[in-house]
Parts: C-alpha cells; structure tokens; sequence
C-alpha cells in the first residue's frame, strides 16, 4: 500500500511539471503583458519597461521558465501584480471558501443522492424510480449558472428566506483563523454567526451539487441493481437476517464502491463549477480570484492559481483510488 | 458505411439460441437504428434537437425581429426591461431588443459553435487517439502523458484561459471548447481500439493476410467508433453548457448581432429583481437543448451496445 502511493505520487510528478510548462507558455501567449493589464493599454513605454524589469519579464523564455520552476520546488509562487500579495498567502485565504462550499455541494449531493438512488432501485420501475430519473435528466442538462439564478431569484429576491451574495452577515464579525467559515463560528462558539454562515451556504451549495446529485442517484440506483441479485444477498435473506441489516451491510456497503469513484470524480468537476457558482453568489473563492486574474493578466496569480488547482485534482483522484482498498478488502495494491 | 459480409454475420449473432427463430442478421448501424426509433425518449430528444436545429436555420424567417434592432420605450426609462407581453412574448432585454428574436437567433450561434467545437475536439482527438491506439509504443505515452496534462486542469478553467489567450471571437470559442474535448476523445477511442486490436475477427483478418490500413479501416475503426459516436453525442450537450458558461462569464462572441444564450445571461444578475424573464428565457433555451442530447446520446448507447440488446 505505502509503496503504492509512493509510485501514483511519482507518476504525478511529470504530469505537473507539464501542467507547470503548459500554464507557464498559455500565460505568455495571453494578448497584452501584465505590464499593460496593470497599467492599462496607454501606458509609458518606460514605465511598462520598468515594470516588466521588475518581475524579471524582460528575460527570454526559457529562462523565465528555469526561474518559474526552480521558485515553485522552492514553493515559492510569487507575488499577485494587482494585490501585492504573495501568492501562497491568497491561496491560503481563498481556497477555504471554495473548499467550503465544494465540501457543502458534495455533502448535499450524496446525503440526496445515494438515498434516492436506494429508494429509487428498491422501487424499480414505479413512478419513484421514473421520477427520480427524470428529475436526475433534468439536474444533468441545467447550466450550474443558471440554476444559480434560479434559486437567487426564487429563494433570495421573491421570497427573501436566504441571502444572496457573499458568506457572512455584513453585520456580523467573526475571528477568522481557518477562514472556512463554519469552523470559525463554531471555534468562536457564536451559534447566530453559524446559523448565518449556514443560511449563506445553502443556495450555492443546491446550485453546485445538483449535477453531482443527479449522477450519483443515477449511478447508486444501477450499483444497487447489479448487486441485489448477487447469491450473497439471496444466502443473507435466506439466512433469515433483518432485512435492514441486509439492505445496510450487504447491498449498500458493495454498492458504494462505483459510488466512491462518482464523488471522487465530480469533486475535481465541482472546482470547475465552483467558477461559475462563485460569480453568481459573489463569493470570494479560488474560481473569482483566478478569473479576475484573467482579466487584469495577473501572471504570478495565473501560475499559481491553476498549478494549485491541478495539484488538488490529482491529489482527490489518488485518494479515491486509495479509498478503493478501504472499501473494498479485494482491492490490494502492490 | 458498408461492413463486410462476415463480420455483419458475427455482429448479428445472437448466441446459442435455436437458428430457426432468429431473425436473419443485420448490419450494426441498421440495427441500432432501429433499436432507437423504437427508444420513447431518445425519439423525444430528437424531436428538441430537431426543432432547434429549424429554429437554427429558419431564424430569419421566424423570429418576429432582427437580432439587434432596438425597440425605443422612453416611458420606460429607469424601471429595466418589460416582461413578456402580446408584442413581445418573451419580453425586450436592458437594450430594448425582442428577446424571442434573440433566443431564436441564439439557437443559430449556440448550436453552431457546439457542433463545430465537438467536430474540432473529434477531429484532434480521433488522430490522437487512433495514434496512441493502433501505433503505440512512443507515441502512445507521448499522447497519454498529453492527455493526462490536459485533463488535470479542470475544463472551464482550461476554456476559459485558452478565450482568454486567443481573443474573442466566434472562432476562438469554437477551438477554446474544441480543444477542452480533445483529451477525452483521444483516450475513449485509444482504449476502444486497443481492445478491439486483441479481439478475435482482428487476428482472423491479419492471419488471412489482409493489409494494415484495411484491417484499421475496415475492421477496426468502425468497431472502436461506437463509443466515441456515443461520446460525441453527450459531448455536444457538454459543448453547449461550457459556450454558455463562458459567455455568461463575458468570454463569449463580442459581437452583439450575433445573439448566443449564454451571453444573453451575462447581463442578467443586475436585473433579476426587476427582468427575471431576461434570464429565463435563455435559460429554459439552454435546458432543452442540452437535455435533446443528453436523450440521444443515451439512447444510442443503449442502441449501439449489443449488452442492451433486447
């Protein structure tokens, strides 16, 4: 096992250094310098100089890259050209929220979606099961954006029950020191602050998971399937066990693994959404900072930003490749 | 595409069953035709797609206005956006633009960069895939470390920065969401040959002594193509969600003539306590649409995949 995650380790490694190659040539490709995107399309030649001197843009290419790379094994990810903040630091002060609400997307997913897709299996081909595929169709084919849209208007504008933007109260303070915004509630031990966080987290975590909702339904509902004609389960029964012992130890436990694969999966989409949702529900998270970077051509921030998240893509894939052996006893790896 | 005699007798083949009640073999694609149009929903999702596609085409001669020609409405000033009404029934947008119009001209744009996108991201990844697939070796780790790179960045991101390094335009959306589908094409039909390569009427066609290219293009491809036609299908209804999502984002096609849906909601947010239609519309656009091919590509998966064979 350990040598396994040794060797998956290595193997990402070239993977990010072509991640690392493949950002490092796309930023330079981008149609105006951070230069111009900091100072705008008039700016003085020498002051556009002077800057480019400044963050070592006026050195050739390969070189750049030398010193790109030689600074990221060193985990050093420069400076924000717009904010003057490190890199590291932003990514350390955003990334919670989007872990935030990528973990709350996912929570609803699966709480919503493994139940329904039991519910739907064990009533196979009853109007539950054609509902909940229809329903699981329909969550499939809707934009995130504009489900976002949706549940703002419904929910936030008509009927004024949650808010709809940002993560807390403007009202409220909080100490922040994890920035994930439930925990530092609960560490504050402020139950009105929490219960807040809570009702900011809600709408874009339906909007997020909804996809993730509607393919894990899909995916349990035909795991379940497949596994209760098993003859284990035919000798359980036989046996005379309770059939909720059945259901929970036999079926779903078997079950789970093509499951643990879905959320593994969707949870490297969910960064991708996470973009999107964060725009509309105007929350500070990874997906606007680097979108923002795109706009003002912010390098560093680009570099960084991207190379971070290709990271947490491969580190969620390998563990749930990993998660496999503990779900799965067969499952071994040399 | 015509099959060989042979091997249309081995894809009818039905099992062990008594010859006498099988029905006399036909050819795959004549076969999953069939199984599709007896499919309730993937006829259903057809039926959408084809609407748009009329929408798309006749756009001139249905929509009731031109894309960008502006309804003037002074009395209006200040409160945004009229809602849907006998004129115009899906209301007029923040530039007093007939929003019906602008949905119907929109099917045109989005449908054609999705096609185009999907037949650019096919074309690339097909190469790549068959390369890796049927000449391996070097060129196959080559193209599967390529892949790996490409798919660990997440999807938008990567459209969104290639817009962003290519410009705006029609055609810089269509290769930015292309080349996003490159690396799932390539390794869907890199495992599909690979495992038809070691199948039986392969080796059968190469001990009979039949040349490379008619073995790769008489018995290979059209067998490893299944999947990536299924592929292909879905794919364009990812194709349509990412132009939408990078034209809600502003990324979209800049020329305001050129109505898409996405960008239709780019605007939106700022009005949608006042002009909730302005979203709605364009949106209940972009379900449908993605939802037709949803419907078709299940449909062929399950007409295509002998395992679905009833």
């Amino acid at each position: 096992m350990a040598w396994y995650v040794v060797r998956r380790f290595a193997l990402a490694v070239p993977v990010l250094f072509g991640v690392s190659l493949l950002v490092f040539l796309w930023v330079r490709a981008l149609p105006g310098g951070p230069a111009q995107g900091l100072l705008g399309e008039r700016a003085d030649p020498a002051a556009v100089e002077a800057v480019e001197r400044q963050y070592g843009l006026d050195r050739p290419v390969y070189e750049q890259y030398g010193r790109y790379v030689g600074s990221l094994v060193r985990l050093e990810f420069g400076q924000s050209i717009t904010s003057h903040q490190p890199v590291l630091s932003e990514i350390a002060r955003r990334f919670p929220a989007t872990a935030e609400l990528t973990a709350a997307a996912m929570l609803f997913a699966v709480a919503a979606g493994v139940p329904l897709g039991v519910l739907a299996a064990k009533r196979r081909q009853t109007w539950v099961d054609q509902a909940s595929l229809v329903g699981s169709l329909i969550g499939i084919s809707i934009p995130i954006f504009f489900l976002a849209l949706l549940l703002k208007y419904v929910f936030a504008v008509r009927l004024g029950w949650l808010p709809s933007i940002g993560r807390l109260d403007a009202l409220l303070s909080l100490p922040h020191p994890t920035n994930l915004y439930t925990v530092d509630a609960l560490l504050a031990g402020d139950w009105e602050a929490f219960a807040d966080v809570l009702r900011h987290l809600l709408l874009p975590a339906i909007a997020l998971g909804t996809i993730p909702l509607a393919i894990i339904a899909r995916i349990t509902r035909a795991a379940v399937l497949d596994v209760i004609s098993e003859d284990y389960v035919r000798t359980a029964r036989a046996k005379g066990i309770a059939r909720r012992l059945v259901d929970r130890r036999h079926i779903l436990r078997n079950a789970l693994l093509p499951v643990s694969t879905v959320v593994g999966l969707q949870t490297g989409l969910l960064l991708s959404g996470a973009v999107l949702t964060e725009t509309v529900f105007a929350w500070g998270g990874i997906g606007t900072w680097i979108y923002d970077a795109i706009r003002f051509r912010d390098y560093p921030v680009l570099q960084g930003g991207i190379l971070f998240l290709a990271v947490l893509f491969l580190l969620v894939n390998l563990l749930v490749d990993l998660s496999y052996a503990l779900i799965d006893p067969r499952v071994r790896y040399r | 595409m015509s099959l060989p005699e042979a091997e249309i007798g081995a894809v009818g083949t039905t099992g062990g069953r008594d010859p006498a009640d099988v029905a006399p073999p036909t050819g795959l694609w004549k076969d999953a035709l069939g199984r599709l149009r007896r499919d309730r929903s993937a006829m259903a999702g057809l039926a959408v797609i084809a609407c748009f596609a009329f929408l798309a085409i006749a756009a001139p001669l249905i929509a009731p206005e031109p894309p960008s020609s502006r309804t003037y409405l002074e009395r209006l000033e200040g409160a945004c956006c009229p809602g849907p009404s006998a004129g115009h029934l899906f209301g007029l947008d923040d530039l007093g633009r007939d929003a019906l119009s602008r949905v119907i001209y929109g099917a045109r744009t989005s449908l054609l960069i999705s096609v185009v996108s999907v037949a650019i991201g096919l074309g690339i990844g097909l190469v790549l895939g068959a390369l890796a697939g049927y000449v391996g070796g070097a060129a196959d780790a080559v193209v599967m470390r390529l892949v790996d790179i490409m798919l660990a960045i997440p999807a938008l991101l990567f459209a969104i920065g290639l817009v962003a390094a290519l410009g705006p335009g029609l055609v810089q959306l269509m290769v930015a969401v292309g080349v996003v589908n490159v690396p799932i094409f390539a390794r869907l039909l890199r495992g599909s040959m690979l495992s038809v390569r070691e199948s039986d009427y392969v080796s059968a066609a190469r001990s009979l002594g039949l040349r490379p290219a008619r073995i790769l293009f008489v018995h290979v491809l059209p067998n490893a193509l299944s999947p990536v036609i299924v592929a292909a299908t879905l794919a364009m209804a990812t194709a349509i969600v990412e132009v939408a999502g990078l034209g809600f984002l502003g990324l979209g096609n800049p020329d305001p003539s050129v109505p898409e849906w996405g960008s239709m909601l780019a605007n939106t947010p700022r009005f949608l306590a006042s002009a909730p239609h302005l979203a709605l519309f364009p949106g209940i656009a972009i379900v449908l649409a993605v939802l037709g091919f949803n419907l078709i590509g299940d449909g062929l998966r399950e007409a295509l995949d002998p395992k679905f064979r009833r």
